[in-house]
């Protein structure tokens, strides 16, 4: 027993170390300004990893498969755009907007999208992606489908820009981890094995389902502002895309759903082979479904899936144990 | 003695299928109440109805007290009826151990730290300490059977809902059941217990309510039913340990 405690401490404290090395690698990488191609595929991995947190938070613990992801990630680029553009207000603030907006409109949609399940729930949240879509290219406030050049990010530099976009992905993974080690996380996965026994047992399903319908929308706000920081100029058909959430769907689903590793693992394979296929622009939406496919069916819990079959992974310490 | 549930007119309508006409029916204060009858006869749609799973067509249910069908399905495990499932429904990712805490935590809304508590309680209880860590998936099915009941005990029911805990499982096997209720029982605990094993409601059980045709046929001790015209009637040509 106490040798079982004491061989347990030892892995933590292998685990954290390996945490913070990987950190402290991510920490030097853009120091000097060399390493340019890096950084910017890595700024990406970030903020993708960050949204792909936020989206198996929803599908993979709260039943919620959503389609409308990127209507958080306009509302969070647009947030960006409009203060720092036409406001003329420091970029810190389009995040902070960028979340609040994000909250407040999640809270106004889950009162009609809540009452759809299932399958009606994902048409939903994609229709109300749609309808911002339309309302963003027909609205003179956000300069209809012009949209606008993001300048205050023209001074900065990729590595500011890449540690925005890392602490933006390190912060969605502290909230995820938190979340799941509190008594929170309890309930969110009972959801995730079984919804209905859930309920029986006690957990109030409305009630979780839409906190963590607020988490994801403020922290998918924050890194599509991040992502239009990347970017600097913002339209509605590129911030209110259905490709990003398509993106997210490949990221979790090839990483592993309901789990916390799976959508790091989904992001670093989606940034790379999205880059190795940038020379085939027909192609590359073709291949990443074939792969998708493949990976599905050869392994339908994903790559954390196959691992978890061979080792027990729980890098961020979510299991209990006695 | 004092009754913890009162059932009355209790019916409820698929469509055109009226699958329970009118039961009625008490459950007293540490008791152990059997419920049998043919396959189809309602019994799960019974206790769904006690859970809140589904909403009766007719009827009133009175849990110590208080109105059940104002209650939503968790005011109802908070409120102290507690179930099992005749299809296992354990969190099968997660661990036994994990399984039993969130049956505490949830169910009685005490701190996680007091449920971890609680569950190495239940865990010894149920017999299933050794497994503790291993994923609920993957136990056996008499595992899985007391790992249901485990995490119903959990959240401190006053009515704990059995459906089927002993089928498909081995006569030593049902003898471990047997002493686990047994158990439960001693703890205060009121028990509706849906049996096909006929050997469990003669042992295990104060009393026996048959069920057929969407009514209560019959309740009383496990012997005088069983002895009944209306037993012999309802499983006539049925083979009574099925
Ligand atoms: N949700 C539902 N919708 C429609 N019909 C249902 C539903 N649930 C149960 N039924 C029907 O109600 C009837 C009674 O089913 P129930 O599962 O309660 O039987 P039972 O007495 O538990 O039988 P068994 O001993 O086989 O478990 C069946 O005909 C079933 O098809
Ligand atoms: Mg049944």
């Amino acid at each position: 027993m106490t040798e079982k405690t004491s061989s347990r401490r030892t892995k933590n404290i292998i685990k954290l170390i390996v945490l913070i090395v990987v950190l402290a690698v991510l920490v030097v990488i853009p120091i000097g300004g060399g390493r340019i191609r890096m950084t910017s595929v890595l700024i990406l991995v970030f903020l993708y990893m960050a949204i792909a947190q936020m989206w198996n938070l929803l599908a993979g613990y709260s039943g919620l498969v959503s389609l409308g992801a990127q209507a958080f990630v306009g509302l969070g680029g647009y947030s960006l755009a409009m203060l720092s553009q036409v406001y003329g207000l420091p970029l810190w603030t389009g995040f902070v907007a960028g979340a609040v907006i994000s909250v407040i409109f999640a809270l106004i949609i889950s009162m009609p999208i809540f009452k759809m399940k299932g399958v009606y729930f994902t048409v939903g949240t994609w229709i109300v992606a749609e309808c911002l879509l339309v309302l963003f290219s027909i609205w003179k406030f956000v300069n209809y489908s012009a949209g606008y050049n993001i300048s205050a990010t023209y001074k900065l530099t990729p590595a500011a820009i890449y540690y925005v976009a890392l602490a933006i992905c390190v912060g969605a993974i502290v909230v995820v981890v938190l979340l799941l080690r509190s008594k929170f996380g309890l309930s969110l996965m009972a959801m995730r094995d079984n919804e209905a026994a859930a309920e029986i047992r006690g957990v109030k399903l409305y009630r979780t389902k839409l906190i963590c319908f607020l988490i994801a929308s403020a922290i998918t706000g924050i890194a599509g502002a991040g992502l239009y920081l990347n970017i600097a100029y913002i339209t509605p058909p590129s911030a209110f895309n259905i490709s990003w959430t398509v993106a997210m769907c490949f990221i979790v689903v090839i990483g592993g759903i309901g789990t916390v590793e799976g959508p790091i693992i989904g992001a670093i394979i989606y940034v790379i082979l999205n880059q190795l296929l940038y020379s085939f622009p027909g192609f590359s939406m073709l291949i990443m479904g074939v792969i998708a496919i493949i990976i599905i069916i050869l392994a339908p819990k994903g790559i954390m899936g196959v691992v978890n079959r061979f080792f027990n992974v729980d890098l961020f310490g979510i299991k209990r144990r006695l | 003695m004092k009754e913890i549930l009162s059932v009355r007119d209790l019916g409820i309508s698929f469509g055109s299928n009226e699958v329970l006409k009118s039961i009625n029916f008490d459950v007293y204060e540490n008791e152990v109440l059997g419920v049998i009858g043919p396959n189809g006869a309602g019994k799960t749609v019974m206790l769904n109805i006690i859970s809140g799973i589904l909403k009766p067509t007719h009827g009133s249910l009175t849990f110590l007290g208080e109105d059940l069908l104002e209650k939503k399905i968790v005011e109802r495990t908070y409120a102290g009826i507690g179930r099992t499932f005749q299809v296992p429904r354990s969190f099968e990712a997660m661990s036994v151990f994990e399984n039993v805490v969130i049956g505490a935590a949830y169910g009685n809304g005490i701190s996680e730290k007091a449920a971890k508590e609680k569950a190495c309680e239940i865990l010894n209880f149920i017999d299933l300490y050794d497994k503790r860590n291993q994923p609920a998936g993957k136990l056996n099915l008499i595992g899985r059977k007391r790992l249901e009941i485990g995490i119903a005990l959990a959240s401190d029911p006053r009515l704990l809902l059995l459906d089927e805990v002993a089928g498909g499982l081995t006569k030593s096997e049902v003898t471990e059941i047997l002493q686990i209720v047994s158990n439960i029982k001693a703890r205060g605990i009121s028990i509706i217990w849906i049996e096909h094993v006929m050997q469990t409601m003669i042992e295990g059980t104060d009393r026996v309510m048959l069920m057929a045709g969407g009514k209560d046929i019959i309740t009383a001790p496990a012997e005088v039913v069983m002895a009944s015209d209306e037993v012999n009637m309802v499983y006539l040509g049925a083979d009574d340990n099925e």
